[in-house]
């Protein structure tokens, strides 16, 4: 039996190595590395406080360590991913709204940007931060206004256990990807220094079957070369005093592919992206009262060029400032009240001089626990841009825990929001529109959450659901200036109405040595267009583009004799593509498999994985006429000094 | 120990055995593409010969251009056609059309092409490329075609090969495009990225016959239409920069002396006109600012109130019958979703609507349509 088995499968892999291609390996080889057997932690952690908060620890992003943001975002939340191929602007949407919508923090820094108001999330690798957090709708206003959808926060924090943690890593892809990333953390019990170096370049030459052509063609200027480093110095001070200093540097060197309608072999667009982002932390930690003051400083380039016809360049700076308080001396209750101030600048090709925006944000949570079952929270943010207040920005929101000895939570909660316009809104040359108004949005929400972990940890649950309903008023829209097919405006155009639930589900169990885990989410989404153009526009009641009404993924991970196999299947519903709904792009789904092995060696870890993506190699698009790689494979090497811990 | 590695080879047995069948069961689904909610149209036409194209842009980067017919002898109105005909899209921003014998000129933009079809199953011919960014094309005469580019320069296209036989060096944008005598009279704009500041605008004389520029005659910023009236006088409409540089004026020509002999400047420089058109009588001229515009080419001043108010439609597209005189305006709607083709009489008086695809911008009449 056991003979035959070896054969058996030695043969297996004989051939599925000659069914792949030698050239070919993946396009994002996630990898895995767990130090210790069956390290499996909750993956999720719900901590609502009346609001939906989602944590992923790095429980799951060692597995994905070579991806970017999108791909964790897509494989395992709800949020809708809007790709313009691999390796190109990826955006976000949270329940029903715009990337705009939503708000992409590092350490609690805004990385969007002031001109566009969003952030591209292929450029922001996993290698970088060591967890998520995921603020839902209102959840959100604790941290700043505008951000309809939510916060995603990428967060990187010190292990004070830790003397020394090395890990290098290479992987190398389908289409000469090839990956590699060194992180180091060393330290003692009061000081930690974490350093990381990314590298990424790609040719990205997938090939695709082209509709007009008739044939099938290799993807043209797709290729990029990505690299970063961060540095992160933590040093505490008898428990009670923490300072940081993190700091960020990207460059991305992007060509941006034809569409393909317009495939060209000579076609030459092209986008150059350097960040820089720096933050220091000072944190005061009493028995009663903390206190937190921040100051960052972000510097983003950016060169666009097409042909010889456009070559512009934008730069901006941001200097960002926080002083946080909270206070929990009175019984039952805490109150954080805090205040925020930045000044951004920005100098483009596309304005006319030097703009400049300075925001004052003053922010207050008042948490009151009422009784032992119910705790309500109220956060009032009132925001003063230049000289000028917006709106007060409220949420309330209320907890009821029913048992003590059960881990259930009933949320709801209900907010006002507005979105104030981006610089590029305002000031893009012979498009700006001074006289836009802030984006407004009223939204209800209700939530439940259980979790179980049994006594001997070997099995636990969670479980998630919310439902919401959102307007968003005087919503920004750009488009097509009458008469002028090469000129858009924004305008306070769109009414939107957003309703929808998410579920979220997970599970792990031990048994017979195997460690067995899944997580599924599901979303139902309905955005609709509320205001007509005309009457003559047949958008009212229609589902807004490219917002799917379905979204679902599921990760099955199995473990044994130090194997690991990850099974993500992603599907998003059909997207319409025009607001009367007459066109719509089909759903789809996307299947991907991780197969691994972690293999101790004296001193060292070494970690051998394989992944595939897009196994049934569906032949797809996620926006219209921008080709996706079918079937691509990847191998990523890993070797792991294990952490020597104090 | 043993009974360890045995598991392990089971683990990998059952892993390659799962990924074998997930390859095997590859390659059979059908592929993800945009497609219309509604069963395809499957009116039955015999021939394109005898009717009205409209020429749907599309929206730029989404491939999704299209024309939509509207058949005189049935009545019948169907869209899409070249994906019909051909079982493929059009490709990216479609801007104009123009006949030339049996053969249509689809002269599609961003895709950088010309799609040459037969008029009597609008089936491909050929595809014509090597352009730069095209917009409109001109029949010079029999054997050849200007086609005006969004960057560096004219092409001249050979219209028994349909190829690209050679350039006119511009340096930047050429737009509309009309012969008058022997010359070819282009509206230049100038250079694509510069702002209305920097840009030159201005009428390209071409003598087609040397396939040259002669002489240029300097206009407001941004000429994006040129007609010719019955007097032989050539009318251009200026939108005034699309940063709003200037306001925007309608000028008059004398191409005979090249010189510009009338002015008349629209007093609001937010309200940009476009799509200037002339009656088949060439004495009253139309155009697009806050609906359909009318002016009789010897009015001494501006019409004040359009003739079709816009009534909140987001008109995009004018044309005037060549035969009846009828004017075809489009709503675009909000770009995002199917527009509307609105037939006039001569009177303003509305006769019929017709939905087009993404954006209808232009018109192409055959020879002997008379709807």
């Amino acid at each position: 039996m056991t003979r035959t088995t070896k054969y058996l499968s030695l043969f297996s892999m004989i051939l599925l190595a000659a069914i792949l291609p030698w050239r070919n390996y993946a396009e994002n080889p996630a990898d895995t590395l767990k130090l210790k057997e069956f390290e499996v932690k909750s993956k999720y952690l719900y901590d609502n406080n009346c609001f939906k908060r989602v944590k992923i620890d790095s429980a799951i992003l060692i597995n994905h360590l070579n991806t970017d943001l999108s791909g964790i975002l897509a494989q395992y939340t709800t949020i809708f991913i809007k790709s313009y191929g691999i390796g190109n602007l990826a955006t976000p949407s949270f329940r029903g709204t715009t990337a705009q919508h939503t708000q992409v923090e590092w350490n609690g820094i805004s990385l969007n940007s002031p001109m566009l108001g969003q952030v591209d999330l292929s450029q922001i690798p996993v290698s970088q931060f060591d967890g998520l957090e995921i603020l839902y709708g209102a959840a959100g206003i604790t941290r700043t206004s505008g951000a309809f959808g939510g916060v995603i926060n990428l967060v990187t924090n010190p292990n004070w256990n830790n003397i020394l943690n090395v890990l290098a890593m290479q992987s190398f892809g389908s289409f000469n990807t090839f990956t590699s990333n060194l992180n180091a953390a060393a330290g003692t019990g009061s000081f930690q220094s974490h350093t990381k170096f990314n590298y990424s370049v790609a040719a990205n030459d997938f090939p695709y079957y082209n509709d007009l052509l008739k044939t099938t063609v290799r993807q043209q200027n797709s290729s990029y070369r990505l690299y970063g480093m961060s540095e992160e110095l933590f040093w505490k001070l008898k428990d009670k005093h923490l300072f940081s200093i993190k700091f960020r540097f990207n460059h991305n060197d992007q060509n941006l592919p034809p569409t393909a309608s317009n495939y060209d072999t000579h076609h030459q667009e092209k986008q150059k992206t350097q960040d820089l982002f720096a933050v220091i932390d000072y944190k005061y930690v009493e028995k009663k009262f903390s206190l937190l003051v921040r100051s960052a400083f972000a510097d983003q380039k950016m060169n666009y060029s097409l042909d010889s016809s456009i070559n512009d360049s934008h730069q901006y700076y941001q200097w960002i400032n926080k002083i946080k308080f909270t206070y929990t001396g009175i019984r039952n209750f805490s109150i954080r009240p805090g205040i925020d101030f930045t000044c951004d600048q920005v100098n483009s090709d596309s304005y006319n001089g030097v703009k400049k925006r300075n925001t004052t944000s003053f922010c207050s949570e008042f948490i009151y626990d009422i009784g032992k079952k119910v705790k309500a929270s109220l956060v009032i943010r009132e925001d003063m841009i230049d000289s000028k207040f917006l709106p007060l920005v409220p949420a309330l929101g209320v907890e009821y825990v029913p048992w003590k000895t059960i881990d259930l939570a009933f949320t709801m909660n209900m907010a006002r929001n507005y979105r104030y316009p981006t610089l590029n809104d305002l000031y893009w040359t012979g498009s700006g529109n001074a006289d836009l108004k802030p984006e407004t949005n009223y939204a209800v929400e209700g939530g439940v959450n259980y979790k179980y972990t049994s006594g001997n940890r070997k099995f636990s649950v969670g479980a998630s659901l919310a439902a919401y309903y959102s307007w968003i008023y005087q919503m920004i829209t750009w488009s097509q200036v009458n008469g002028n097919a090469y000129l858009w405006k924004p305008e306070n155009i769109d009414e939107i109405k957003a309703r929808g639930i998410e579920t979220g589900l997970n599970f792990s169990i031990e048994f017979l040595h195997f460690v067995i885990g899944n997580t599924s989410n599901y979303s139902f989404c309905r955005s609709t267009y509320e205001k007509a153009s005309s009457a003559y526009d047949q958008k009212i009641g229609k589902q807004q583009i490219y917002i799917p009404v379905h979204t679902f993924n599921n990760t099955l991970t199995v473990e044994r004799w130090k194997f690991y196999l990850n099974y993500n299947i992603c599907y998003v519903s059909d997207r319409y593509t025009a607001k009367d709904n007459l066109t719509v792009m089909p759903g789809y789904s996307i299947s991907n498999i991780i197969f691994g092995r972690n293999i101790a060696l004296k001193k060292i870890v070494l970690s051998l994985q394989s992944q595939i993506n897009n196994l049934f190699n569906l032949d797809y698009q996620s926006l219209v006429d921008r080709p996706m790689p079918g079937i691509n494979y990847g191998i990523t090497v890993k070797l792991a000094l294990p952490g020597i811990q104090r | 120990m043993k009974e360890k590695y045995i598991n392990s080879y089971k683990f990998l047995l059952f892993f390659s055995l799962l990924t074998l069948a997930a390859l095997t069961h590859s390659c059979s689904k059908t592929p993800i593409r945009e497609h219309k909610v509604d069963p395809p149209d499957t009116t039955h036409i015999t021939s394109y010969a005898n009717g009205i194209f409209v020429v749907n842009e599309g929206n730029y980067n989404w491939g999704n251009a299209s024309v939509t017919f509207i058949d005189n002898k049935s009545n019948a109105l169907i869209q899409d056609i070249f994906k019909k005909s051909n079982d493929r899209s059009l490709g990216d921003v479609a801007e104009s059309m123009k006949i030339a014998d049996n053969l249509g000129y689809l002269v599609v933009n961003n895709s950088n092409r010309i799609e040459v079809v037969s008029l009597s199953d609008f089936k491909s011919v050929t595809t014509i490329t090597g352009l730069n960014s095209p917009r409109y094309l001109e029949i010079v005469d029999s054997t050849k075609a200007y086609v005006t580019n969004l960057q560096k320069d004219i092409s001249i296209i050979d219209l028994h090969t349909n190829t690209v036989s050679g350039t006119i060096k511009t340096n930047g944008w050429t737009e509309n495009l009309i012969k008058y005598d022997k010359y070819m009279l282009v509206t230049s704009i100038g250079t694509f990225s510069d702002p209305s500041s920097k840009r030159r605008a201005q009428i390209f004389v071409i003598d087609t016959q040397l396939d040259a520029i002669v002489d240029s005659i300097q206009t407001g910023k941004e000429p994006i239409g040129i007609v010719i009236d019955k007097k032989q006088k050539v009318w251009v409409l200026c939108s005034g920069g699309y940063d709003n540089y200037e306001a925007p004026s309608l000028i008059r020509i004398n191409p005979e002396l090249r010189l510009v002999e009338k002015i008349f400047t629209f007093s609001n420089p937010a309200e940009v006109p476009s799509r200037l058109c002339i009656n088949p009588t060439a004495d009253t001229l139309y155009f697009l600012k806050n609906g359909v515009c009318q002016m009789p080419v010897a009015a001494a001043v501006l019409p004040v109130q359009p003739m079709i108010a816009s009534e909140g439609r987001l008109l995009y597209g004018l044309a005037v019958h060549p035969a009846t005189g009828h004017i075809y305006v489009s709503d675009a709607k909000d770009y995002v979703q199917n527009g509307t083709v609105y037939q006039y009489n001569t009177s303003g008086s509305l006769l019929k609507q017709y939905t087009a695809g993404r954006i209808p911008g232009s018109f192409c009449f055959t020879r002997n349509s008379s709807k």
